[in-house]
């Protein structure tokens, strides 16, 4: 399983904060396409990815037990 | 050392080599909002030598609520951030050298500014300005810190020219701004822990403490009681056009080609002439009022309002147009007024 978690406007966009997924030995932009195809989260493209608290590209391969995180970057000040 | 500093210098990451470096030091504020307001409060109050703020807007009623130098004065006024800002500042430390600019945050204007500056706060509300910091900071080489919230949350990265990634390596697109700030509101604390961050980082780098700056990026929602630090390291991009190999700084070239932008969190579209000028505000607002306008104007500005329409004119000829984000009507009504 992998871990994902939501963060900022993303959790409503998600309708949750986090979830479980079983993409183990996929990569990181399976994983963003799965969340737009199958759960309508969009625009992943502008949003920052870590794996295990680190930022990561999109070629990354996911590990059983990786946790993802999906961090908008935000812009008011 | 005076009793000012006092407790500051007990403390053994600053002491006495350290309080006389911030004495010396000149840091440099893009934006005076809610983060510019904040970061320019704790640093002054510091000691820091020097402060240059930049700012385009004029403090409103619906910014009090977190943008703590502003009072309903000031509001009342019409006063320009960067300007209220300053006249705040020296109260609370008349040792500080304050510089303030009611301006667009423009390369051109800003590298006049940049020669002795130590550091770059960000305290901007829009990623355009934010990239284009970034690239010129990694021209002139000074660090720079990232700081932004919305709603409960916030986040900050501190980014040194040659050493961590750069914002454009983190972030390959633009991203949308219109979730951000027009829906989501923000509430004040997620404001303070930001600045926390940004000054913490900022008084650690003037005093010169490098093995102490955060590498980290930072991240937190107060609402739902979430902090995250993500190590950035792997994201540095060798053919980042900012901070690679082959820097080219594209944020610094694009300029002159917005003359218009719709402002964050309101309903306001900016219009910029295409070349600096010095308007004469008083000449402005006869020509308003002869218009039908109710006018109102101080040294930095003019504001008009005429059946509903509300321009706000300030003296570098940049205009604020409110009750709108039709570029296009905002252009023709700017080309009306100011021809
Ligand atoms: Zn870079």
């Amino acid at each position: 399983m992998i871990k994902v978690l939501f963060f900022a406007f993303l959790k409503e966009a998600a309708g949750r904060e986090s979830m479980e997924v079983e993409m183990s030995g996929e990569t990181l932009a399976d994983l963003k396409k799965k969340l737009s195809q199958e759960y309508r989260i969009e625009n992943l493209e502008t949003v920052m990815a870590a794996v295990n608290e680190e930022f990561a590209p999109d070629d990354t391969v996911l590990e059983e037990g990786d946790t993802v995180a999906f961090i908008p970057p935000v812009s008011g000040g | 050392m005076s009793e000012r500093y006092s407790r500051q210098v007990l403390f053994s990451g600053i002491g006495p080599h350290g309080q006389e470096k911030l004495k010396a030091s000149h840091v440099l504020i893009i934006g005076a909002g809610a983060l510019g307001a904040a970061n320019s409060e704790v640093l002054v109050r510091a000691g820091i030598g020097k402060l240059t703020i930049v700012d385009r807007d004029y403090v409103e009623e619906s910014n009090l609520q977190r943008q703590q130098l502003y009072t309903e004065q000031d509001v009342h006024k019409k006063y320009p951030k960067a300007a209220a800002a300053k006249r705040h500042l020296e109260e609370i430390n008349s040792e500080a050298e304050i510089h303030a600019f009611v301006m667009d945050a423009v390369p051109q204007s800003l590298e006049l500014i940049l020669q002795d500056v130590d550091l770059i706060i960000d305290a901007a509300d829009n990623f355009e300005t934010r990239l284009m910091v970034n690239d010129l900071a990694h021209k002139h080489k000074i660090p720079w810190i990232y700081g932004a919230c919305v709603g409960s949350f916030g986040m900050s990265f501190t980014i040194l020219p040659g050493k961590t990634p750069c914002l454009n390596c983190l972030l390959r697109t633009i991203p949308m701004q219109g979730i951000n700030c027009d829906t989501a509101g923000i509430i004040g604390p997620a404001v303070q822990m930001t600045v926390a961050h940004q000054t913490a980082e900022a008084l650690k780098i003037l005093v010169g403490d490098w093995d102490a700056v955060r590498t980290t990026f930072v991240s937190f929602d107060l609402w739902n009681s979430q902090y995250q630090s993500i190590k950035a390291g792997r994201a540095k991009r060798d053919d980042c056009l900012t901070c690679g190999s082959d820097a080219v700084y594209p944020y610094l070239q694009a300029e002159n080609t917005t003359k218009t932008a719709v402002l964050c969190g309101r309903e306001t579209v900016q219009v910029r002439p295409p070349a600096l000028v010095q308007l004469e505000l008083k000449q402005l607002a006869g020509s308003l009022n002869a218009q039908g306008y109710d006018v109102k104007a101080n040294p930095y500005l003019v504001s008009a309002e005429n059946d509903g329409e509300r321009i706000v004119v300030f003296k570098d000829g940049r205009a604020l147009i409110h009750g709108t984000k039709d570029v296009v009507y905002a252009k023709s009504l700017y080309q009306k007024l100011l021809g």
